[in-house]
C-alpha cells in the first residue's frame, strides 16, 4: 500500500496533536476532509461516479449485463467487484504491485454487501434460474492519499444511485420458450434503491485515540485500524481489523460506537447531494477530471 | 493444443448437482439443541484435538481437529528475502498462506488459490503479526508475546451459535430479520488484546459488541487445551531428567 516515510519528530507532533483533538490539517478527530462527488462521469457505463477525498481520487464505473443466476440463489442477481490499483496512483502499483491491495479491497467490498438488505438483489432477477442482471462494479484508484475504503464505498453508493438498468420484458412464444425483449426507449430504465447501501468508515488508532479519515501521515503513526461498513439505520454490515498491531477490546467497543455514529451521519447528506445533482438533469455542469 | 472434434464434449461450465438440491427449511426451535447436540446461545465450543510437531521437515507444525474440520499447519524459515530493500531488512517478515484441499468442501475446489483462500491468508497474517517478535529476528527461534487464539460465532436473529459447523455457517436463515451475520475474533489471552476481527452480515452495534465478548469467552475455553498440547510437545522433545 502506498505509504510515506514519517520521521520520529513528525510522529510525536502528530500523536500529541491528536491527543489534544487537533490534527495537522485543523480537523477534529471525527471530521472528514473536503469531499467532492460527481456522478455520470463516464458515458460508456450504466452508472459511474468520481469521488475526491483530500487528494484521494477514486473512479467507479458500473456496467450491467445479463447473466445466469448462481445456482444457490436462482432468484437473485449479483454484484461483481473489481478494484484496479492503477500505477497512476503510485509507482508501487506498477505491474502486478497493486494486485494484493486490489484483492484485499474487493474482498472487503464483497463482505460489506454480503447480506440481504444492502441491495435488493431479487429486483435484479429477470427470470428465475435463467437470466438475471449482473452488476460489474469496477473501481479505479487514480490517486492515493489515505482512507481508500471510505472513498471507494462512497463512490460505489453514488455510482449505484446513478446506475440505469434497461427495462426488459419477457414474452412467451408459441413453443413455450421465453424471449427477452429490450425496450426501444433508451430512457426507459429501472433505478436501484440505494437507501440501504452501506458506507465504510475507517477508524485509525493513533496513540490512545482514534481518528476518522486519516491521511497517509496519520496512518503511518497508527498500528492498527478498524474498518466498519455502516448503513443509514446504523447497522454494521462488515468490520475488519487491519494493520500489524492489536487492539484492546475496550478500544474496539469505543471505535465501533464512534464508527456507527460517523457512518450513520454520512448517509443523509450524501443522499441529499445525489438527489440534488440528479434534479439538475441536463443543466448539470460537468467538471470531470479538470477540477 | 489440438482438440479432438469428434468427441462429444461436455458443456463449458458445469455445476455439481448437490447445489440444486432443495435445502430443508431450518425449523429449529430457538431454544433447541444444535445438530451436534451442543447448546445454542452458550459458549459451547467443539472439543478440539491438537498435536504439535507432526511434520518432521518443518521447523514447527501442528494438527488440529474440531468436529469435521481438520487442519494441518507448518512453519518454515527463516530464509533469505527476495526483496532486498533496506526498509525490509530491519526485522523479520511473516508470510502466510492458507489453502483448502480441492476435496475439503462439498464442492470440489480448484488447486489454484482462490479469493476466499487469499482472504483467509490475509486475515491469518493480520491476526498473527501482533503476537510475533519480528524485531528479534536474528535470534534463534521465534519469540511470541502470547498465543493467538480465535473463535467465531454465527448470529441468527436474537440467538447465536458459537464455533459454528460448516452446515451452520452456510445455512441460509429463512427469517428475514435483523442481526444476521458472522463474527470472528483473534485474541491474545494473557495480554487482553484483539489481534484480528472480522464480521459480515447485518448486525446492530450492540449485537456486535456482545458478539466480541462471547468470542473472547470462547477463546478462553480452548486456551488450556492449546497450552496443554504445547507443554506436551516440549516435554516430548526435551524430556525432563529422570529423578532416579
Amino acid at each position: 500500500m502506498a505509504t510515506v516515510q514519517v520521521s520520529e519528530a513528525e510522529k510525536v507532533y502528530i500523536l500529541h496533536g491528536i491527543r489534544d483533538d487537533l490534527r495537522v490539517d485543523g480537523r477534529g478527530c471525527e471530521d472528514y476532509r473536503h469531499m467532492e462527488i460527481e456522478t455520470d462521469v463516464v458515458s460508456n457505463t450504466d452508472g459511474s461516479s468520481k469521488v475526491t477525498l483530500g487528494h484521494t481520487v477514486v473512479l467507479v464505473g458500473i456496467k450491467t449485463e445479463i447473466g445466469k443466476p448462481r445456482p444457490m440463489v436462482p432468484d437473485e442477481g449479483y454484484l461483481d467487484f473489481f478494484v484496479d490499483c492503477s500505477a497512476n496512483a503510485t509507482p508501487e502499483f506498477e505491474g502486478r504491485g497493486g494486485e494484493e491491495l486490489g484483492t484485499e479491497l474487493s474482498n472487503t467490498l464483497y463482505r460489506a454487501f454480503n447480506n440481504k438488505h444492502s441491495l435488493d438483489l431479487k429486483s435484479l432477477c429477470i427470470s428465475p434460474g435463467e437470466h438475471c442482471w449482473v452488476l460489474y462494479v469496477d473501481v479505479l484508484l487514480l490517486q492515493c492519499d489515505g482512507n481508500l475504503y471510505d472513498a471507494i464505498s462512497i463512490a460505489i453508493k453514488a455510482a449505484l444511485f446513478n446506475t440505469k438498468i434497461p427495462r426488459v420484458h419477457i414474452s412467451a412464444d408459441d413453443e413455450g420458450g421465453r424471449e427477452i425483449e429490450l425496450s426501444d426507449d433508451p430512457y426507459d430504465c429501472v433505478r436501484l434503491n440505494v437507501e440501504n447501501v452501506p458506507c465504510i468508515v475507517t477508524l485509525c488508532k493513533v496513540g490512545h485515540r482514534h481518528v476518522v479519515d486519516a491521511t497517509l501521515q496519520e496512518k503511518a503513526c497508527s498500528v492498527a485500524s478498524l474498518i466498519m461498513s455502516v448503513t443509514h439505520r446504523g447497522t454494521v454490515t462488515c468490520t475488519r481489523k487491519v494493520g500489524g498491531g492489536s487492539l484492546d477490546p475496550e478500544s474496539i467497543f469505543e471505535m465501533t460506537e464512534a464508527g456507527k455514529r460517523v457512518g450513520k451521519a454520512l448517509h443523509a447528506p450524501l443522499m441529499k447531494l445525489l438527489q440534488q445533482e440528479e434534479s439538475l438533469g441536463r443543466k448539470k455542469q460537468k467538471v470531470g477530471f479538470l477540477s | 493444443m489440438p482438440v479432438d472434434t469428434k468427441r462429444v464434449r461436455g458443456p463449458e461450465v458445469s455445476q455439481s448437482p448437490s447445489l440444486f438440491l432443495c435445502k430443508p427449511a431450518k425449523t429449529l426451535p430457538p431454544d433447541g439443541l444444535r445438530a451436534d447436540g451442543r447448546q445454542r446461545d452458550q459458549v459451547d465450543v467443539r472439543p478440539v484435538f491438537v498435536r504439535c510437531g507432526l511434520v518432521s521437515q518443518a521447523k514447527g507444525s501442528a494438527y488440529i481437529e474440531a468436529g469435521n474440520t481438520k487442519l494441518i499447519c507448518c512453519v518454515y524459515g527463516p530464509r533469505e528475502t527476495e526483496r532486498k530493500d533496506e526498509t525490509d531488512m530491519k526485522c523479520g517478515r511473516l508470510t502466510t498462506d492458507m489453502r483448502f484441499t480441492p476435496f475439503s468442501c462439498q464442492e470440489r475446489g480448484s488447486w489454484i488459490q482462490g479469493s476466499h483462500d487469499k482472504d483467509l491468508s490475509l486475515m491469518l497474517h493480520e491476526s498473527l503479526q501482533p503476537a510475533l517478535c519480528l524485531h528479534k529476528y536474528p535470534h534463534a527461534g521465534i519469540e511470541m508475546y502470547d498465543l493467538v487464539l480465535s473463535c467465531s460465532i454465527r448470529q441468527d436473529g436474537t440467538s447465536y451459535v458459537v464455533d459454528p459447523s460448516y452446515m451452520e455457517e452456510n445455512s441460509h436463515s429463512l427469517v428475514d430479520s435483523e442481526n444476521q451475520g458472522g463474527l470472528t475474533v483473534a485474541y491474545l489471552p494473557s495480554l487482553n488484546q484483539i489481534s484480528g476481527l472480522q464480521s459480515d452480515g447485518d448486525m446492530t452495534e450492540d449485537t456486535l459488541t456482545a458478539g466480541v465478548r462471547t468470542c473472547i469467552e470462547g477463546c478462553f475455553k480452548i486456551y488450556p487445551v492449546i497450552q496443554h498440547a504445547l507443554a506436551r510437545a516440549v516435554r516430548r522433545a526435551a524430556p525432563p531428567p529422570s529423578e532416579s
